[in-house]
């Protein structure tokens, strides 16, 4: 009975404790709401563009990386596949929104303010792209903290919830699902709290509660390879796809994007295939060994949608057969594509900067709290790499 | 000397058996006490809602491991019901889509439990077949693509689901919340609830009592399918979205969830409350280590590590429970004659 009483008055007590614990919580809560600075001239006095990527790159390049964007046809999907203007909705999603309850900048300077950046998951991708952030961040002294769900939905909603009571002044945020990222986006717009979204294109009407999206214009550099692929095949020829997962935007872009590219650009190069064999370079060895038995000599281009396990693959593949003739390009931009390139594997592979595609999303909420315009779309450079000027982008990122 | 030794013994006994609530209340305590702007109206919220769904799906999982059984479909169930749900919605509305996706979960439930009682294949086999071709199933429906809705009534069911009522509490909590409560009343207060524990404990004895066990095992299936179905299209009618992966990482949560809060995989023993507040110490624990800005790997090892030590727990009771009948070998020989 003595020890029962005694557990009992042990509970209450932890009670009592988790009462006043409460209580010192809401109280911070109202203190954390009502802190602020003004910081504008030092901070645009910052110059992020002298900043370098671990491969020597410029970390941040915002000149000359616009796009031009063709008017949007009535019917895009009444277009024929081959047609680049067919893939409109998705290439040039964000282009056209309808902004709802976006904040005003407070245009008062970065410097000191918190932003929580919530990434898709861990990957070494990923931390190139948060280091890139990082170095921006750090640059405007802001407070960026870095949150992974890794690659769970549910998490990265948790997340969201965690950011929204913890009043950052911004959210930087990869969605981890497309369709997804609509409501999560309006979740956050709801709370006013401001939001980029970035890396990953999320469904149109999520790009209205959005201030900008930054990242990787995918179509438009696959598109920029395809070229250099064709040219290298002389214009002429049979190609086939190691495609992307299913369902996913690279998935498009990194083949219908060369596709129809190649429909205007180089008519004579016949499409083959195309596969999704997954990320395995097992399964993409096996595909690749049975379409040389089945097209044979009309196989001339194979082009990867992911130049480190898919790149993987069709190398072994065409060393076994003995077909290194077979002109090969990737889109990423990882050690493994760039050393297959040194060694002859890949023709080219796309430079798509990770540590820049961190930073831009940091830069791009640098520039809001300092009362900048922000376009509602911006992009990292493209470039093709080539052997002829892989080492310049060594050491890799990631 | 003697008497004080016993009163030990049940005090350990006791602590033993609602052990998931001590663990509960430390975890909750320490959070309280060292987790930067953890207890505030809205975080708590947040921990209540992220529990909603798994602690929904839990209900019928927790009854599949009473009767001894295994179901490993139940993350694809979450995913194809929310994805019937969405989808229907735009034909028949949430009126029609809802139950429909609750009603092919419980039918998926009812496949599991005819090829397991009927055909007499194992649960493991049987709902790991289910997984795969539900998988497919719903890859097919949706061309890989996820289901979302943009209109502006789904956004106002979505915003009801996820709104607060009363402190800590939206409907989806309520909902999950009255469920946990119905379910385990009828396990532990009813005749019929009571019949679950035996059919799992012992299925002979269960079967000589008069027990319809093929029965009980395919309600509990059913109920199983119909409990993923449930939690599966409101998780998705709040996200005004259905992501193929949405189920995915629920199963092995759900597994860890349910033994830790004490239900035995043997089957005949635990219960659907304390799983219920198994689930809501992992996500206050979850939560915490977000809000002190830990890494996820850190999340899985002190996951993994309590379930390693409930794991270790039972397996040091189940030994001295052995150790027992082992200093008394006249008690075995005694029985032994009996039989005889």
């Amino acid at each position: 009975m003595k020890k029962f009483t005694t557990l009992c008055l042990s509970l209450l007590m932890m009670v009592a404790i988790t009462g006043f614990a409460f209580a010192a919580g809401q109280q911070e809560e109202g203190e954390m709401a009502a802190s602020g600075n003004d910081n504008l001239a030092a901070s645009l006095a910052v110059d992020s563009t002298v900043l370098k990527a671990a491969d020597g790159q410029q970390l941040i390049k915002l000149e000359g990386v616009g796009r031009t964007v063709p008017p949007r046809p009535a019917d895009p999907s009444a277009l024929p596949e081959t047609d680049p203007l067919h893939w409109w909705d998705m290439e040039f999603a964000g282009e056209i929104t309808n902004k709802t309850n976006i904040p005003e900048s407070p245009a008062d300077g970065a410097i000191g303010k918190n932003v929580t950046m919530i990434v898709h998951g861990d990957h070494p991708w990923t931390t190139a792209c948060t280091n890139g952030a990082q170095k921006v961040a750090d640059a405007y002294s802001m407070n960026l903290k870095i949150q992974s769900p890794n690659w769970d939905l549910a998490v990265q909603n948790q997340m969201i919830d965690q950011a929204i009571n913890e009043r950052p002044d911004m959210i930087l945020l990869i969605p981890l699902d497309a369709k997804t990222a609509l409501q999560q986006a309006r979740k956050i717009n709801k709370a006013g709290i401001p939001l980029i979204l970035f890396n990953t294109l999320p469904e149109a009407k999520a790009m209205d509660y959005a201030i900008s999206w930054t990242g990787p214009d995918d179509f438009g550099q696959s598109r920029k390879l395809a070229k250099a692929w064709a040219d290298e095949l002389g214009m002429k020829g049979g190609v086939a796809f190691v495609q992307h997962n299913p369902g996913t935007s690279p998935y498009f872009a990194r083949c219908f994007g060369p596709i129809s590219t190649l429909a205007e650009y180089a008519p004579d190069i016949e499409v083959l295939d195309m596969q999704s064999p997954g990320f395995d370079a097992a399964k993409t060895l096996q595909l690749v060994s049975d379409w040389i038995t089945r097209f044979g000599d009309d196989l001339t281009g194979i082009y990867v949608a992911d130049d480190s396990s898919h790149a993987l693959g069709v190398a072994e593949a065409l060393a076994k057969a003995g077909r290194e003739d077979i002109i090969v390009v990737g889109a990423g931009n990882s050690k493994v594509g760039m050393d297959l390139i040194k060694d002859g594997g890949i023709f080219a592979i796309t430079y798509q900067t990770a540590e820049g595609d961190g930073a831009l999303a940091v830069q791009t909420s640098a520039d809001w709290f300092n009362g900048l315009d922000v376009p509602a779309i911006r992009n990292i450079p493209q470039h093709i790499i080539t052997p002829a000027d892989v080492d310049s982008f060594y050491p890799p990122q990631w | 000397m003697l008497k004080k030794n016993n009163n030990n013994q049940k005090m350990l006994k006791l602590i033993d058996k609602n052990r998931i609530y001590f663990i509960f209340l430390f975890v909750f305590l320490f959070m309280s006490l060292f987790a930067p702007r953890f207890l505030n109206v809205f975080n708590l919220t947040t921990v209540t809602k992220t529990m909603a769904m798994n602690a929904t799906v839990a209900i019928g999982f927790t009854m599949i491991f009473i009767i001894g059984q295994l179901d490993l479909s139940i993350g694809t169930i979450i995913t194809f019901s929310a994805v019937i749900g969405l989808s229907m919605k735009e034909y028949i509305g949430f009126g029609g889509s809802v139950p429909l996706a609750i009603v092919a979960g419980g039918l998926i439930g009812l496949i599991n439990g005819l090829l397991v009682t009927k055909a007499k294949i194992s649960s493991f086999i049987v709902t790991l077949g289910m997984m795969t071709v539900l998988t497919g199933v719903i890859y097919t429906m949706t061309g890989g693509n996820s289901v979302s809705l943009s209109s502006d009534d789904a956004f106002a069911v979505s915003d009801f689901l996820g709104d607060m009522i009363f402190p800590f509490i939206t409907p989806r909590v309520l909902i999950a919340i009255i469920m946990v409560i119905a379910f385990s009343l009828f396990l532990n207060r009813t005749r019929t609830g009571r019949n679950f524990y035996m059919v799992g404990g012992n299925k002979q004895t269960a079967w000589l009592a008069g027990i319809n066990t093929d029965k009980y095992t395919i309600i509990t299936f059913v109920i199983s399918g119909t409990m993923a179905g449930v939690g599966g299209v409101l998780y998705a009618m709040e996200s005004a979205a259905a992501p193929l992966n949405l189920g995915t990482s629920s199963l092995m949560y759900i597994i860890s969830a349910t033994i830790i809060g004490g239900t035995a995989m043997s089957g005949g023993k635990g219960g659907v409350f304390k799983t219920f507040v198994a689930i809501l110490m992992l996500e206050v624990l979850y939560n915490g280590i977000i809000l002190f800005g830990l890494g996820n790997e850190v999340k899985i090892f002190i996951a993994g590590f309590i379930l390693a030590a409930v794991v270790m727990n039972e397996a040091i009771v189940a030994y001295k429970h052995e150790k027992i009948f082992g200093q008394r070998p006249e008690l075995i020989k005694e029985l032994k004659q009996v039989q005889n």
